[in-house]
C-alpha cells in the first residue's frame, strides 16, 4: 500500500545505529576502562548520523526547506525528531573533535540522552493514529531494539577484550527480545480491528518481514555458536534491520486504505 | 461552539455518481493520481449490495487536525472564521508526515509540486459567497455544507460504519446512512 | 504577495506553452491552494455558454470559465432548474478533453489499416485524397451510391447535421439509417399516441407513484434523480423494475427483479388485475381511448396475474399490490427506459406499459405520463442538413427511409439516397451491391465501439476501398480507417443543443480556438467542398463559407423563438431557456396524434406495419447460450466516450464482468479472477466481480472504451438481432442489445 520510503529507512536505521553505538560507548565508559580508539568510534557515530541525516533529505520534496522543519516544536514530533537528530549530530562531531584517547564522559552521556530522545521522538512520529497497528509504543520499542542490537554489535568493534562479554550479552539479549517481539506482534495484530488485522496479514506475507526475522534468528544463532560477535555480524544485522524497516514503512496498513470497510 | 463548516454526506441521497470527485478535479486540476475527493463504496458487510452505497470523502476539517499537529513547518492552519483547515503549499517541504499521519488520508502527495495538498473546502469560493465546487456539483443534494455550531440534532452521525472513529481529532464530516428498498427478486 | 507572484508566473508560463503549441501537456495547475489566495473573482475569467452534445437525457447547459484562451473549469448553468448549476462525472471531465494528449491533432493517413502507422498530412492533402476518391467512384459507378455515410449521436449539436448536408451536397449516397438506441419504443408510442412526447421531467415531483421501468437515471440522467427523490420525500412510492439491482433500484422503495424481457407480461398482468378490480379510468378509456374494449377482452381471454407471475418471476401477490397502488395513486407515472425496449419484443412491451398508464388515466396528466422521450424542442431549420444535390446527380430509385431526427419534408425527386439499416452495419457493407459500398464516411459515431458483431465489422471494413473517420481520439474505428480528420470539441465550435427529455435549450459558444488543426463538421464540409469544386467545378454544392457562428444562427426560426419566448438566439448567451409549456404534461388536451385523435389501445397502423393491433404479449428471444448477457452503460462513460480520458480513469481504471456468486462458484470463478466470456459472436477477457446485484443467470459487462492500448470491447459479444419495432419512425428496426447470451470460464 504505502511506499517503502527508502530515505526514511536509511535515516531511521542509521541514526538508531549511531545512537546505539553512543549508548554502548557510554555504558562502557561507566563500567570500566576505555576500549580501543574512542575517536574512531565517535567518527563512526558521526558518520552514521551524518549519513542518516543526508539520506533524510532525499525524503523531502524540497530539501532546502529542511531547516524550517524545526519551527513546529510545540506539537510536531517530527520537529522534535529533527532537533534531536541535529543536536545528536553536533554532539557526535564535538566528541570526534575532543576525544583523543579518552572518551569525554559528559559528551558520551549527553549524546546517549539526546539519542534516546531521538529514538522516542522518532517512535512518536511514526506512531500516528492513521496506523492502528503501530499507534502505540511499538515503533519506539522497535527503534530502541534496533539501536541496542546495532549499537552492541558495532560496539564490539571498539570495545576492549574485557568489555566484549558485556557487548555480547547486550547483543544477544537484545536479539532475543527483538526476535520474540517481531514474531509475536503480527500475530497479536491478527486478533485486532480490521486495519490492524490487515497489517498483521501483510507483515506475515511480506518478504521484508521474513528476511528481517531470519536475520535476527541467524545473528542470534551465530552469536550462540561462536560465543561472540564476529566482525561481519553487525553488518549482516544492519542489512536485516534495513529490510525490517522497509517492511515497517511498506507493509503497515493505513486506515484510509479501508475507507468504506469495517474498522 | 465556534463556527465550524462541515461536509454533510447524505448516503440516502447519494447515488455514487462521482460527480463531486470530478467537479473537484475540474476545478483544481491535480496531477495524475492525486485525488482530493474520492467516492468510496461501502463494503457488503455494511450495505449488502456491492457498489450501491457510498461515502463521498475529502478533508474532514477536524477540530484537532492531525495534519496540522504533525506538520514540522506549520504549513497548515485552521481558519478562525469557519474552522476550515488550509494547507499552505508554499510553506510545505514535502516531508509526507501529514500524508502518513492523517487517519482519513486527506492530504496527498503531489509528485509535480513535490509537496502535499488537500481539500481546502474551496475557501476562496466560500470567501466569494459561493459553494465549494463539489457541493455545487452534486446532482441530488447528497453532499452539502453545514455549520456544526448550528446543526440541529437529527439523524446525522459522526462515525458510521466504514469511517474510522478518531475521537481525538474529532472530524467535522457528518453522515446520513443509506437505506434499503424492499427487494423482490427471483 | 509572493504567492500571487508565483501563481502569475505559472500562468504566464502556461500561456507561453499554449502559444508554443505544446498544450498537450496540459492541464497543469491553474489554481494552487493557498490560504492567502484572494476570494474567487469571476471577473478574472471570460465566461462562455456551452452545452453538452452527448446522447444523454440531461443535455446539460454549461458555463465555461476561460482565461488566457484556456478552459480553466466549467460548471452547470445555474439558470437551468434542471441541471441546477451542476453537471455529471462525464460533463466535468470536459475540461480535460480538448487538452487530452491522446487527441487526434492533425489530419492523418494510415499506411495500412490497424498498422498504427499514422502519418501527418495537411488538410489540403487529406481533402485532395478524399475528393479524388469521390470523383473516382462517381466516374466508375455513374453515381455516388458507393459512398456510404454512418453517423449517429456522437455529437448532437444541431450544426453537426452538416455531415448529412455534406453528403447531400455531393449527390445521392448510401446512408446508414435507424438508431441502436430507442426506436422500438418510439414506434410503440407513435402507435399508441401518435407521437413520442413525455411530460416535463421536472413535474415528476408531483407524482404520487413512480415506476422506473428499465431505466437507470442514477447513472444515465443524474439530474432527474432529484425530482424522484423530492417526490419520494413528499410521500410518493418509487418502484424500480430492472433485471439488475441498479443504483436507481437502491434508491427506490421497492425493487422488482423480473426475468429479462418479461416486461410485457408483467405490465399486462398488472393491467388484468386493474381491470378485475374495476380500477380502470373509464373517463379516459371511453372519451380519449380507442379500442379499450378489445384490449380488455384480450386481457380477460389471455392474461392472468398468475401467468404474468410465472413469466416474470415476480410473485402474483406482489403484482396485485403494486398494480392496485399504481391504479389508485393520482397522479402516477411510469418512466419507460430505453434498456427495456432493446429486445426482440421491446416495442410490444412498451405498448403494454403505455396501456397500463393510459387505462389508469395517467396519460395527459401533470405528474403522470408514460415517459419515454420527446422531440418537441427540436424544430430547428436544419440549415446545415438541407443541401441541394449537384446538377445531374444520379441516385437510388425506390425511396429512402428517414431517421427519427430527420425533420425535412419529403423530397419529390425521383432519385433518393440509398438507405441501409444502421444496426446491421457490418452485414450491409458486405451485402450491398450495384454499386457496392466502396467508401465510407464516419462522423459522430464509433461503429467499432457501438455497432454489433464487431468481428464481422472488421471483415466488412476490410472490403472498403477507403474509410474516412472524423473523430477526436484514436479509437478502434479510427484504427480501421485510412484517413482520420480531427474534429472540434464542444468548446471549439458554435452550435445549439436541445434535449429529448427536458425542455431546456442551450447555446454552445466557441469558447476557445480549436486546438491543433481541429475543424468542426461544418468546416470539414466547407473544406471538402472547396477541394471538390477545385477538382471538378459544380461537383459539390456545400457552401464554402461563412463561419460556424453564422451557420448556427441560421438554425433558428420564429417557431423556436416563440416556443422558448426569446426574440433572438443571442438571448441564449444569458443562459439556457426553457420552452413555455401550456402544461407540464404531454397530451394535456387529449388531442392525440393518432389517426383517430385518441389514445389507440388498438392501432391499425401498428397492425399495417406487421405487428399486433393490440398491445399483446410477445415472446422474448430464445436463449442461444448459458447466461443472459447485459451490456448497458457505465456511469463513467457514454458508449466509447469519456473513459479514454486519464481524468476519468482516476476513478474507473478497468472493465469488469459482474456475475452472481453462486453462478461463479459453479464455474470455479473467484472474485477478481480473469475470465473469458464467449458466445457465437466472439469473446472478451475481463476481470470478474461477484455480486448479487445481477441474477444468477446473468452476466453483466458495462460498455466502454478505455482508450489507447485497451482492446476491451463488449461488441465482441453482441449480435445484430433486430428489435420488433423501429422502422416506422426511425427508418430501421432497433436492435436487441439486451437479448444476448454467453458463457463464461476462468481464463
Amino acid at each position: 500500500m504505502q511506499s517503502m520510503e527508502f530515505p526514511l529507512v536509511l535515516f531511521t536505521v542509521l541514526s538508531q545505529a549511531a545512537v546505539g553505538l553512543a549508548l554502548m560507548g557510554a555504558v562502557r565508559v561507566s563500567s570500566g576502562p576505555q576500549g580501543r580508539s574512542p575517536r574512531r568510534e565517535w567518527i563512526m557515530v558521526a558518520g552514521l548520523i551524518g549519513l542518516g541525516l543526508l539520506a533524510s533529505l532525499f525524503h523531502l520534496g524540497h530539501p532546502t526547506g529542511a531547516p524550517r522543519a524545526l519551527v513546529h516544536l510545540s506539537t510536531a514530533w517530527l520537529s522534535r525528531e529533527v532537533l534531536l537528530a541535529g543536536t545528536f549530530a553536533v554532539l557526535a562531531v564535538l566528541a570526534v573533535l575532543v576525544s583523543k584517547t579518552e572518551v569525554n564522559p559528559v559528551l558520551a552521556w549527553a549524546g546517549s540522552l539526546v539519542g534516546l530522545g531521538l529514538i522516542l521522538s522518532a517512535g512518536m512520529t511514526y506512531a500516528p493514529p492513521a496506523f492502528p497497528a503501530v499507534n502505540n509504543a511499538l515503533p519506539a520499542t522497535f527503534f530502541l531494539l534496533s539501536a541496542v542490537t546495532l549499537g552492541a554489535g558495532f560496539g564490539s568493534w571498539f570495545a576492549s577484550e574485557s568489555r566484549q562479554p558485556l557487548m555480547g550479552g547486550i547483543f544477544g539479549a537484545g536479539l532475543l527480545v527483538a526476535l520474540v517481539l517481531y514474531l509475536v506482534v503480527p500475530c497479536v495484530w491478527l486478533s485486532g480491528g480490521a486495519v490492524m488485522r490487515m497489517t498483521g496479514q501483510t507483515w506475515l506475507g511480506s518478504g521484508f518481514y521474513w528476511v528481517h526475522v531470519a536475520v535476527l534468528a541467524a545473528c542470534l544463532l551465530v552469536f550462540r555458536l561462536t560465543k561472540g560477535i564476529p566482525v561481519w555480524l553487525p553488518v549482516l544485522l544492519l542489512l536485516g534491520e534495513l529490510a525490517g524497516r522497509a517492511g515497517f514503512f511498506a507493509d503497515t496498513i493505513h486506515t484510509a486504505a479501508n475507507l468504506g470497510g469495517l474498522y | 461552539m465556534k463556527k465550524q463548516y462541515a461536509f454533510l454526506v447524505d448516503s440516502e441521497l447519494c447515488i455514487g455518481c462521482f460527480t463531486c470527485a470530478m467537479a473537484c478535479r475540474n476545478y483544481y486540476h491535480p496531477p495524475e493520481g492525486v485525488i482530493w475527493r474520492q467516492v468510496y463504496p461501502l463494503d457488503e458487510e455494511i450495505y449488502p449490495h456491492r457498489e450501491r452505497a457510498f461515502y463521498s470523502l475529502a478533508c474532514n476539517h477536524c477540530e484537532n487536525p492531525t495534519c496540522l499537529n504533525v506538520c514540522p513547518v506549520e504549513a497548515y492552519t485552521k481558519r478562525e472564521e469557519d474552522g476550515v483547515v488550509v494547507h499552505h503549499q508554499e510553506k510545505c517541504i514535502g516531508c509526507g508526515n501529514c500524508i502518513r499521519s492523517c487517519p482519513y488520508g486527506a492530504p496527498k502527495y503531489n509528485p509535480v509540486e513535490k509537496r502535499a495538498e488537500k481539500c481546502s473546502f474551496c475557501h476562496e469560493r466560500l470567501d466569494a459567497g459561493l459553494k465549494p465546487a463539489c457541493i455545487q456539483s452534486c446532482p441530488t443534494g447528497a453532499l452539502s455544507m453545514v455549520d456544526l455550531a448550528e446543526l440541529e440534532p437529527g439523524n446525522q452521525v459522526q462515525y458510521p460504519a466504514g469511517f474510522p472513529k478518531m475521537e481525538d481529532v474529532n472530524p467535522s464530516t457528518r453522515f446520513i446512512l443509506p437505506k434499503l428498498p424492499r427487494l423482490v427478486r427471483r | 504577495m509572493a504567492t500571487n507572484k508565483s501563481a502569475f508566473s505559472r500562468r504566464s508560463f502556461i500561456k507561453g506553452m499554449v502559444g508554443a503549441g505544446v498544450a498537450g501537456l496540459l492541464p497543469c495547475r491553474f489554481l494552487v491552494p493557498q490560504a492567502q489566495a484572494a476570494a474567487f473573482d469571476p471577473e478574472e475569467f471570460q465566461v462562455f455558454r456551452n452545452a453538452c452534445p452527448r446522447n444523454c437525457y440531461d443535455t446539460c447547459s454549461i458555463k465555461t470559465y476561460v482565461k488566457d484562451g484556456v478552459v480553466r473549469f466549467i460548471e452547470g448553468a445555474p439558470e437551468s432548474t434542471f441541471t441546477r448549476g451542476g453537471l455529471c462525472v462525464k460533463g466535468y471531465a470536459y475540461t480535460r478533453r480538448p487538452y487530452s494528449p491522446d487527441r487526434v491533432k492533425y489530419p492523418m493517413v494510415q499506411d495500412g489499416r490497424r498498422s498504427g502507422k499514422w502519418r501527418r498530412v495537411s488538410w489540403d492533402e487529406a481533402m485532395d485524397k478524399i475528393a479524388r476518391k469521390i470523383l473516382e467512384l462517381k466516374e466508375q459507378d455513374g453515381n455516388l451510391l458507393g459512398l456510404g455515410m454512418t453517423k449517429y449521436s456522437g455529437n448532437f449539436g444541431i450544426t453537426n447535421y452538416a455531415v448529412e448536408g455534406l453528403m447531400s451536397s455531393l449527390g445521392y449516397t448510401t446512408r446508414f439509417v435507424g438508431t441502436p438506441c430507442w426506436p422500438a419504443g418510439i414506434d410503440a408510442q407513435n402507435y399508441d399516441m401518435g407521437n413520442m412526447w413525455c411530460n416535463d421531467p421536472e413535474d415528476m415531483v408531483k407524482s404520487k407513484y413512480i415506476i422506473i421501468w428499465g431505466a437507470n437515471p442514477a447513472w444515465c440522467s443524474v439530474h432527474t434523480m432529484k425530482y424522484i427523490m423530492e417526490a419520494k420525500r413528499r410521500g410518493a412510492k418509487v418502484v424500480v423494475v430492472d433485471p439488475v439491482f441498479t443504483q436507481t433500484a437502491a434508491k427506490g422503495d421497492v425493487y422488482w427483479q423480473p426475468k429479462t424481457a418479461s416486461d410485457g407480461a408483467l405490465a399486462l398482468g398488472m393491467a388484468r388485475h386493474i381491470l378485475d378490480k374495476g380500477m380502470v379510468d373509464r373517463n379516459f378509456t371511453d372519451n380519449h381511448g380507442l379500442g379499450f374494449g378489445e384490449f380488455a377482452d384480450y386481457l380477460r381471454g389471455n392474461v392472468t396475474v398468475e401467468w404474468a407471475a410465472e413469466q416474470s418471476g415476480i410473485p402474483a401477490e406482489e403484482i396485485r399490490q403494486v398494480a392496485e397502488e399504481f391504479a389508485s395513486a393520482d397522479p402516477a407515472t411510469i418512466w419507460i427506459g430505453y434498456g427495456m425496449q432493446r429486445h426482440t419484443n421491446g416495442g410490444a412491451s412498451v405498448r403494454s406499459i403505455d396501456a397500463l398508464v393510459a387505462m389508469t388515466g395517467n396519460v395527459g396528466k401533470e405528474g403522470g405520463g408514460a415517459r419515454y422521450g420527446h422531440l418537441q424542442t427540436w424544430g430547428f431549420n436544419y440549415n446545415a442538413m438541407i443541401q441541394q444535390k449537384p446538377e445531374g446527380s444520379v441516385g437510388f430509385v425506390g425511396g429512402a427511409a428517414k431517421g427519427e431526427f430527420d425533420f425535412t419534408s419529403g423530397s419529390e425527386a425521383s432519385y433518393s439516397d440509398r438507405t441501409v439499416n444502421i444496426n446491421k452495419t457490418a452485414q450491409n457493407i458486405l451485402d450491398t451491391k450495384d454499386p457496392a459500398l466502396r467508401m465510407l464516411w464516419v462522423s459522430c459515431k464509433n461503429p467499432f465501439g457501438q455497432d454489433f458483431d464487431r468481428p464481422k465489422l472488421e471483415k466488412a471494413f476490410d472490403t472498403l476501398e477507403m474509410v474516412v473517420t472524423v473523430d477526436q481520439f484514436f479509437n478502434e474505428t479510427v484504427a480501421n480507417s485510412d484517413i482520420v480528420l480531427p474534429v472540434t470539441t464542444l468548446f471549439e465550435e458554435w452550435t445549439v443543443n436541445a434535449s429529448y427529455w427536458h425542455y431546456w435549450l442551450g447555446l454552445n459558444e466557441q469558447a476557445i480556438k480549436p486546438m491543433y488543426e481541429a475543424k468542426s463538421n461544418i468546416e470539414i464540409g466547407m473544406a471538402l467542398s472547396r477541394k471538390m469544386n477545385e477538382l471538378s467545378p459544380g461537383s459539390c454544392t456545400f457552401p464554402q463559407e461563412p463561419d460556424t457562428r453564422e451557420w448556427m444562427a441560421k438554425e433558428f426560426n420564429q417557431g423556436i423563438y416563440d416556443l422558448f419566448g426569446i426574440d433572438d438566439w443571442t438571448a441564449l448567451k444569458n443562459g439556457p431557456v426553457k420552452a413555455k409549456l401550456a402544461s407540464s404534461a404531454s397530451w394535456s388536451t387529449f388531442q392525440f396524434g393518432t389517426p383517430s385523435g385518441k389514445y389507440e389501445f388498438r392501432s391499425d397502423i401498428c397492425k399495417d406495419n406487421g405487428h399486433m393491433a393490440l398491445p399483446e404479449y410477445m415472446e422474448p428471444r430464445k436463449s442461444y447460450d448459458k447466461f443472459r448477457l447485459l451490456t448497458p452503460h457505465t456511469k463513467f462513460a457514454i458508449h466509447s466516450q469519456f473513459l479514454n480520458l486519464d481524468w476519468m480513469q482516476e476513478y474507473d481504471k478497468q472493465p469488469y464482468l459482474y456475475m452472481h456468486p453462486e453462478a461463479a462458484a459453479e464455474k470455479g470463478i473467484k472474485d477478481l479472477d480473469m475470465v473469458r466470456v464467449f458466445n457465437k459472436v466472439g469473446e472478451q477477457k475481463v476481470v470478474a466481480k461477484l455480486t448479487t446485484n445481477v441474477a444468477k443467470d446473468c452476466l453483466l459487462i458495462y460498455e466502454a472504451w478505455f482508450g489507447k492500448g485497451s482492446t476491451f470491447n463488449v461488441q465482441n459479444l453482441v449480435d445484430d438481432e433486430s428489435a420488433d419495432m423501429g422502422e416506422y419512425k426511425a427508418g430501421a428496426p432497433g436492435v436487441a442489445i439486451h437479448d444476448q447470451f454467453a458463457d463464461v470460464e476462468k481464463a
